[in-house]
């Protein structure tokens, strides 16, 4: 299913976890920082970011960590497995060209950026960047698409 | 589900044109996290 995006967010709602999407719209790198060093992934304009909130909660921290990402290219700071500040997490996000859910990882410790930490609502969801939007396959049923409009810039 | 996957991203190395700077660097579009220019060389 093809969903038309320009550079506002796209909210794909569960009855209690949601996923925020929104395009890079710049090429820019992305440094993704683990325990074992730096590695930098470039994104392009169509590819996405994806904010995940697992277990629900406010919308704006998941908008605003995809702003933070895109806008002004904040690093990802990645959790070693087992980290205690894991399940302090309420909102996760990845980028990249296509970004898979899954539901069985830790949320904040896997620096692939194809998967993304969901609930099960989203299992096997699927996203990818084309031109103009975003293409969803794997959709669960009862899933709910919004589109919201970009938040303002700095004041 | 269980999902497994690396804890450790294997890159390529890169250095930029422009600014010189040396990075590991995955996915198809490298871009210098430096200077943002696209000019890289694998090394």
């Amino acid at each position: 299913m093809f969903a038309p995006l320009d550079d506002g967010y796209l909210v794909i709602e569960a009855p209690s976890s949601f996923l925020a999407v929104g395009r890079a719209l710049r090429q820019l790198p992305l440094c993704i920082e683990t325990s074992g060093g730096e590695v930098v992934q470039g994104l392009c304009p169509d590819d996405l970011v994806v904010a995940s909130a697992p277990g629900g909660g406010p919308l704006m921290p998941a908008l605003m960590l995809i702003e933070l990402v895109r806008r002004y290219g904040q690093p990802l700071v990645v959790l070693p497995k087992g980290h205690p500040g894991s399940r302090r997490l309420s909102v996760v996000v990845s980028a990249g060209p296509a970004i898979r859910v899954a539901c069985g990882i830790q949320r904040g410790t896997h620096p692939e950026q194809d998967l993304l930490c969901g609930s099960d609502a989203f299992a096997g969801l699927r996203l990818s960047g084309v031109p103009g939007g975003i293409e969803l396959s794997g959709a669960p049923p009862g899933l709910e698409i919004r589109s919201l409009p970009a938040l303002p810039a700095d004041p | 589900m269980d999902v497994e996957y690396n804890e450790r991203v294997k890159g390529r190395k890169y250095r930029c044109r422009d600014c010189g700077e040396s990075f590991e660097g995955v996915g198809k579009h490298p871009v210098c996290p430096s200077c943002q220019s696209d000019a890289v060389d694998a090394v």
